[in-house]
């Protein structure tokens, strides 16, 4: 005798159709969101390293968006600084003019006024702000750095302090904002202020132009050395935006690989399982009209 | 020696026995479809012979009994298989919904807002003075704070939904052990009385698999017909024409309902079923990952409300809490996180007063890359925390799937035993009605003969 099989087929067959319609569907909601993943469940490992993919890529944004405000504050800084550096040449070139034995003191007092309108204008250029802060006064950014003073030999006295900041720039990676302005214009190794002002004071005196020519000389040299900050600052967030751009694509790649679908092979999995649904349908119904032994009996 | 009466006696006997066996045979046609049903067959066996003259003459056929067609070491089987499918599915119907509170592949999930809280005080740290980015830490620290009292409150009410579908099991089970007892006497009498309890027992199945479906049970053989029914870890639910009733009252620390048995709470010992899925979800599972939102929410607080403190507002004045400190241990802090700082210049961006010093806000900005949760950085924590969602609902598929397929395999078996196929049904019904008319032409020809023989006499008189 044979094995006796189980004459309820009705359940094998209702599940084939409905593991067929389970495929057709997964690749469906994949058509729909071009992912893979689109439950943790789906694949977990991915899932979890979305997290991570997706907290760097938004870190990123912000690195990058951050660099457009250093990017902003820096040429604010360098452009000042230019203006600066070219108040020196001018000042540098009316001290040479003052030297020259020959002027009368009538004709030293009027480029003594010049250099002094030029201290002025310097003054000017030490209190810009960038975005309603000073950006040469350390840390003390809400406080006007540089102000006239009486007391002071070089005729200006420093309000802000040697702060420096640094700001993150990437993963791990951080540079130095500012340079403190007391460092820039009021440096020991020369002052920009003090020079101008003892130029001025020589000017109109007569006596130690020569000297106080040189010390406008080495004011000038200590600007344009600490210039150089901000240059290499601008360059610096160049760099870091060129990297952070690169990583992103990167890491939008990486996500892809993660999460997104495989979309020919998705559109293939989709005809396929239609097919077996098809097939699973139509081989029920042919089952399910099949005649019993009872059809027969007359 | 035969008679003729004695053939015409074992012709009508067999036309009773043909009877019977069409009978059965109708009455497994009508209830082909019916669940549970097991096919029943008539055991033909031959009548005692009688002795004469040295002689055994037999005495035609009886039916013997009348035996439904089914396996017991199957049905335990299903009913196994039964209890793990349950388990599994009502433990997936919650974490279905779990899993979707920590699904960042839709792009709100809770790490985009501590990211976001991170970003704005990366924004904070190149301009901190700027009230518009003070501000904006604030808000990205509340929106945070929020985020995590969202998913806390969410999976508090998927517990307590959970909680609902156990109370509602416990009912269930309480509707079906009585209708068990109930059969078991009535299987016990007629087991005493030799009658076929082919139709009780299958009733009796049906109610065990669906009480298999609910939480789960072993089964026991106890004679005369009688099945006990206790929880796995023994509790009873059956015994004899007794059933014992389940009952429920909550648990006063968390308000969950816990399950008693005589008396005992029998909670943690269940396992399989609808109620065992529900229990495991509710009492380890969410449970478990509240508490690991609640370290990364606690560590986070702790860690800024440090660091804030030791650093200078934007008035000069010490920095406080930035966040409302955790309860101790943290429990509960995923759901009460919220911000202590009211306005923007209490942020302690400076660490030496002035107002452009961004080194507080740099250290708030380094946790980000600290080990501060358990050994893990918090993105970190939480990425685990969704991987480990993630491999558990996917490996509960996996195993849901698992004993889908093996009850289907079990059930063909089962089929094959006592499912009614109609070809043999039908094949059946031509043999026992071909042996019918055998029978019947048999008596004709026997009573036919009868006649002759009475013709006969009276003729002679």
């Amino acid at each position: 005798m044979s094995i006796r099989v189980n004459p309820d087929i009705l359940p094998d067959l209702v599940a084939s159709i409905e593991q067929a319609q389970q495929e057709a569907q997964t690749a469906t909601q994949q058509m729909a969101t071009g992912r893979s993943v689109n439950n943790l469940s789906d694949n977990p490992a991915a899932a979890a390293a979305l997290v991570g993919n997706d907290a760097l890529t938004s870190e990123n944004d912000q690195y990058l968006t951050n660099l457009t405000d250093l990017q902003g504050k820096f040429q604010a800084a360098d452009s000042a600084l230019n203006s600066a550096v070219q108040l020196m040449t001018t000042a540098i070139s009316v001290g040479t003019e003052g030297a020259n034995g020959t002027l009368s003191s009538a004709d030293r007092q009027a480029i003594a006024q010049q250099v002094q309108g030029l201290q002025q204008q310097m003054l000017a250029l030490a209190n810009t702000s960038y975005e309603g802060t000073y950006i040469f006064s350390g840390t003390n950014v809400t406080t006007q750095p540089f102000a006239q003073s009486s007391t002071s030999s070089s005729g200006v006295q420093y309000n802000g302090n040697d702060g420096v900041t640094t700001v993150q720039i990437g993963e791990g990676q951080s540079m130095q904002t500012n340079v403190g302005g007391d460092q820039i214009f009021t440096n020991a190794n020369g002052n920009v202020f003090q020079a101008l002002n003892d130029l001025a004071n020589a000017l109109n005196s007569g006596a130690g132009i020569d000297a106080a020519n040189t010390e406008v000389q080495q004011a000038f040299s200590k600007l344009t050395t600490q210039r150089v900050f901000y240059g290499n600052a601008l360059s610096q967030v160049q760099n870091s935006q060129n990297y952070l751009n690169q990583e992103q694509v990167d890491l939008s790649t990486q996500q892809n690989q993660l999460v997104g679908a495989n979309m020919t092979q998705v559109v293939a999995n989709e005809s396929q399982a239609q097919t077996a649904e098809q097939a699973a349908l139509s081989a029920t119904a042919q089952i399910l009209s099949l005649p019993t032994l009872l059809t027969y009996i007359k | 020696m035969g008679t003729l009466s004695s053939a015409l006696n074992i012709a009508v006997q067999a036309m009773l026995a043909n009877e019977t066996a069409l009978d059965t045979t109708s009455n497994n046609i009508a209830n082909a479809n019916t669940p549970g049903y097991s096919r029943q067959t008539v055991n033909f066996v031959e009548a005692p012979p009688v002795e004469y003259g040295g002689q055994l003459y037999g005495t035609g056929v009886q039916v013997s009994q009348i035996v439904s067609q089914r396996s017991g070491v199957l049905q335990l089987l299903l009913n196994n298989d039964t209890q793990q499918q349950a388990q599994y599915s009502s433990y997936l119907t919650t974490m279905q919904q779990v899993q979707t509170l920590f699904n960042e592949t839709s792009g709100n999930g809770l790490q985009s807002s501590i990211t976001g809280f991170f970003n704005s005080l990366q924004q904070l740290s190149e301009d901190p003075s700027n009230t518009t980015d003070r501000q904006a830490v604030l808000t990205a620290a509340e929106n945070m704070a929020q985020n995590f009292n969202s998913i806390s409150a969410n999976l508090t009410s998927l517990q307590q939904n959970a909680d609902t579908s156990v109370t509602q099991s416990v009912n269930q089970i309480n509707a079906l052990t009585p209708q068990i007892a109930q059969l078991n006497s009535q299987i016990s009498e007629a087991v005493s009385t030799g009658q076929n309890a082919g139709s009780l027992m299958d009733q009796r199945d049906q109610l065990i698999n669906q009480l298999s479906g609910l939480i789960g049970v072993s089964e026991i053989d106890a004679g005369n017909g009688n099945v006990t029914v206790t929880t796995t870890a023994g509790a009873p639910l059956v015994v004899d024409n007794k059933s014992f009733q389940l009952t429920t009252q909550p648990d006063p620390a968390t308000g969950f309902q816990h399950i008693y048995s005589l008396g005992n709470d029998i909670t943690s010992t269940i396992s399989g079923g609808a109620l065992g899925g529900a229990i495991q979800v509710r009492d380890s599972t969410i449970p478990s990952i509240q508490s690991s939102l609640d370290s990364l929410a606690s560590s986070l607080e702790n860690s800024f409300n440090s660091i804030n403190q030791a650093g200078f507002d934007l008035n000069g004045n010490p920095g406080g809490n930035f966040f409302v400190p955790p309860p101790a241990g943290g429990v509960g802090a995923a759901a009460e996180m919220s911000v202590a700082i009211t306005d923007p210049s209490q942020i302690a961006a400076s660490q030496d007063g002035s107002a452009g010093d961004n080194s507080n806000v740099n250290a708030m900005l380094a946790v980000q890359n600290q080990a501060i949760v358990n050994g893990q950085t918090p993105i970190n924590a939480y990425s685990s925390l969704v991987f480990q969602i993630g491999n558990d609902v996917s490996s509960t598929q996996s195993e849901q799937q698992g004993s889908q397929a093996s009850i289907q395999q079990v059930q063909n078996q089962i089929g094959s035993i006592s499912g009614v196929s109609i070809n043999e049904e039908a094949a059946n019904l031509i043999q026992y009605q071909q042996a019918y008319q055998a029978a019947a032409q048999a008596a004709a020809v026997i009573s036919s003969l009868t006649q002759t023989a009475i013709t006969m006499f009276s003729s002679s008189h």
